[in-house]
């Protein structure tokens, strides 16, 4: 028996019949679609070799237009760097690596996303990547988009307009809280991606999928920085500056709520670190006055709210508050501390003597460690020691938010395409 | 009274002449030197009975307290995120929880008797302000529904019940479709016509259920002799442009009603609530103050200057709810002047601070949740 999937009529569990949802479509054409016929429309589109022609030049045409519309945007500007020719090419090399002449990769189907609501670009990276593999693509996007969000659409879907090739393979729709909706396109797909908190993993996990399809999921992660005292204390003022810049961009960006931006920062070395600690905090400091950031009086309520619960929780040895952008409380011990987080400047610090000091602490919620200072192979015996339990990437300071193919653990163009062997018989075949 | 202040005063001396002083008299600079007094005596025995709050003010830089602002105060929401008690568990009288929207957290609140009896009599010395001594026929506007279910009170519940004492002969103005029984409202007034008639509801559910449905109606309702007291905050009427002289001017075409006093307090403080005087401004009873705080630097800020709202009260004993930084917004318009019968800071509230949308990873479509 094959397990039949409807590619075209909603599933409806209950047998009565109901009107056809309808959704916000915002790509390739904008306007309300009844469901069935985008999920119909998207079953005939024709799926392709992994990084074709055509879909290698719409992904290179589109970062052209996002990096011309990105000027004042650095996440935008960012994307269209990741998905320029150059780098689109090292992404189809190394691909092709993979595969051999006993191996083929080919594209698994359809891919629904469920992008976070509040990172702009998110979206397009999971979207892009199958894209290039070959697959159809259904993405739901937040019916809250900001207008960072909304332009990027609008951009793709005039780049669509020259590439009918691609337009046909991707729809792009928003739609509040219906679950039905999620159930049927669910029901039709080959892989579901879900970004974003817990709750919506675990909300979206309880719909069903085809029992072919698979899963993958990107939960609420925490993220770390690790500086180390006395490469710290060698560098000149300037280095230190620009130290300071990358860590204000790997931590400020998306408000200090982006899974990738430390929320703890640990001093690995025996001499005493809080005079470096305090030059660097002044350098941040700079940083911020430098680029206008501010923090809004609710978040600077809730800033304060953490601060005060974590005084309970743990033992605090330091309280700084600098202002509203920049709250620093110092920690006796790893901070047990990984669930709802304010953001918007509020770190966590810790000094140990030795890397491997914080290896008991590591959770599987731990995604990113922005290492400053330390030798490849303490960083290799760190992750080596932590058998996968959790730290997922380590990444030079100014990076942490660098998104790369591999994600949380995930490759995901392997992910997004499936294995076909050949095994070569031994016998000699005649002529 | 002593002659010196700090030394002479015992707790019980400083809390009964804040108690026993008719309430809204107290000029303010007698009133903080008094209220710094009980205040610091109040940052001591939390210190020493709630473990949480001395880790909190252990933590926080030291700085020497001269004035009320420089007593230390904790976020509102640690009530949400943390139980807060300074009695022991043998000791609690009950715990008070705060309204929320389902899935959200909510306030608790640990009394102990004592607490318990000071809110009761601090609620008592605040209403017989606005009363008088005599209980008045009382006009709830609401349904009786909402106390009815004594086991799962809403805060409106509560609300409505820690009135009921200060009237007498309850006429609930709203059935249980919340629809205005405007024949039995007339014949209540006709009841009790000549009468000071003391009225209670929420403020918006006084403007959409009592208000607009008199109007509605085209009855007469005289209530040129009663005393409307609501609380509840403005957002609801917010949204329809609706403040606070909109608010009384309807209710004075419409029904000839000249007494409204708005209150504003909340869960973490009960019985200290502000009350609106003569001139329209939310003034703080004997045993409580307001200072807003300037948002970038946390410093007190100027009058006239908006800035959020901290709310002082020497009322929380059981727990360690004295000084509280709230959500809200507001602002001081100077103080008010003794022989008008309103002293005291004249605090104007002028809302929630505005919830920003957060950026990052969470938090993202929660709406798959099935909805129930």
């Amino acid at each position: 028996m094959s397990p039949t999937v409807s590619q075209g009529a909603p599933m409806d569990p209950s047998g009565a019949a109901e009107s056809l949802p309808r959704v916000q479509r915002l790509l390739p054409d904008t306007g309300m679609t009844p469901l069935d016929a985008i999920l119909g429309e998207l079953a005939l589109a024709p799926l392709c070799l992994p990084f074709g022609e055509e879909r290698m030049s719409f992904v290179v045409d589109a970062a052209r237009s996002l990096s011309k519309i990105g000027r004042g945007m650095p996440e935008t500007q960012a994307l269209a760097f990741w998905m320029r020719k150059a780098e689109i090419i090292r992404l189809a090399e190394s691909f092709a690596g993979l595969q051999s002449d006993e191996v083929l990769l080919m594209p698994r189907g359809t891919v629904f996303h469920i992008p976070p609501a509040n990172v702009d670009t998110l979206f397009v990276y999971s979207w892009v990547l199958s894209i290039l593999v070959g697959n159809r693509n259904i993405v739901r996007l937040s019916s809250r988009a900001t207008s960072q969000a909304n332009l990027i659409v609008s951009t793709l879907n005039s780049v669509l307009a020259s590439h009918p090739g691609v337009k046909a393979t991707t729809s792009m729709i928003a739609y509040g809280h219906d679950e039905s909706i999620t159930r049927t396109i669910s029901a039709s797909c080959d892989v579901r991606v879900i970004w974003g908190g817990d709750a919506t993993v675990q909300a979206v996990r309880s719909v069903p999928l085809p029992p072919h399809a698979t899963e993958l999921t990107f939960p609420d992660r925490f993220s770390m920085a690790a500086i180390s005292v006395s490469s710290y204390s060698a560098l000149s003022p300037p280095e230190r500056d620009r130290l300071a810049e990358d860590f204000f961009n790997d931590a400020y960006w998306f408000d200090q709520l982006g899974c990738s931006s430390a929320r703890l920062i640990v001093w690995v070395g025996v001499e005493d670190a809080s005079r470096y600690a305090d030059d660097f905090h002044s350098r941040v400091r700079t940083v911020i006055r430098d680029k206008a950031y501010t923090v809004d009086t609710s978040i600077a309520i809730s800033k304060v709210a953490q601060a005060y619960g974590t005084m309970i929780d743990a033992e605090v040895t330091g309280y700084s508050f600098y202002d509203n952008s920049m709250t620093v409380l110092d920690v006796a011990a790893f901070p047990d501390d990984r669930g709802s987080f304010c953001g918007a400047g509020f770190f966590y610090q810790l000094q140990v003597s030795d890397l491997s000091d914080i290896t008991g602490d590591i959770r599987r919620e731990d995604q990113t460690l922005s290492a400053f200072g330390f030798s490849p192979d303490s960083l290799r015996d760190f992750a080596v020691a932590l058998l996968g339990r959790g730290i997922d990437r380590i990444v030079p300071f100014g990076q942490a938010l660098q998104f790369n193919r591999i994600w949380d653990g995930h490759d995901l163009l392997q992910a997004f395409t499936r294995r076909v062997t050949i095994t070569k018989s031994s016998r000699v075949v005649g002529q | 009274m002593t002659d010196d202040a700090s030394s002479g005063h015992s707790q019980a001396d400083t809390l009964n002449e804040l108690f026993a002083r008719p309430q809204f008299s107290i000029p303010q600079p007698e009133k903080e030197l008094l209220l710094e007094m009980e205040l610091s005596k109040l940052v001591d025995l939390h210190r020493q009975q709630c473990g949480p709050y001395r880790r909190i003010t252990d933590a926080l830089p030291h700085r020497p307290s001269a004035t009320l602002a420089d007593l230390p105060y904790l976020p509102v929401s640690l009530f949400k995120s943390h139980l807060l008690s300074s009695i022991p568990d043998s000791q609690v009288f009950k715990i008070m929880t705060s309204s929320g929207t389902t899935g959200q957290a909510v306030s608790r609140v640990v009394l102990d008797r004592a607490t318990a009896d000071l809110q009761a009599r601090a609620l008592s010395s605040v209403m017989s302000h606005v009363l008088g001594k005599q209980r008045a026929p009382m006009v709830i506007i609401d349904t009786p529904n909402v106390v009815r279910e004594r086991t799962s009170f809403s805060a409106r519940g509560a609300g409505v019940l820690g009135m009921l004492p200060f009237g007498r002969h309850h006429f609930y103005a709203l059935d249980d479709d919340m629809r205005l029984d405007v024949p039995g409202l007339c014949a209540y007034l006709e009841q009790h016509s000549g009468e000071q008639v003391f009225l209670f509801g929420f403020t918006y559910m006084v403007w959409k259920y009592f208000l607009q449905e008199i109007v509605a109606s085209g009855t007469e309702v005289d209530l040129s002799l009663g005393v409307l007291v609501h609380s509840g905050g403005w957002k609801t009427l917010a949204d329809e442009s609706v403040g606070n002289m909109e608010f009384k001017a309807a209710l004075w075409n419409a029904t000839g009603l000249t007494r409204v006093h708005n209150f504003y307090g909340m869960v973490e403080q009960v019985g200290s609530v502000f009350v609106e005087g003569d001139d329209g401004w939310l003034y703080p009873p004997n045993f409580a103050d307001v200072i807003i705080r300037n948002p970038i630097t946390w410093a007190p800020a100027a009058i006239g200057e908006p800035g959020v709202v901290e709310v002082l009260s020497v009322l929380p004993r059981s727990y360690p709810g004295h000084i509280l930084l709230t959500e809200d917004l507001g602002v001081v318009h100077g103080v008010g002047d003794p022989d008008t019968g309103w002293s005291g800071k004249k605090l104007e509230i002028l809302g929630r601070v505005p919830r920003s949308e957060l950026r990052g990873c969470s938090d993202t479509h929660a709406h798959d949740r099935i909805a129930s």
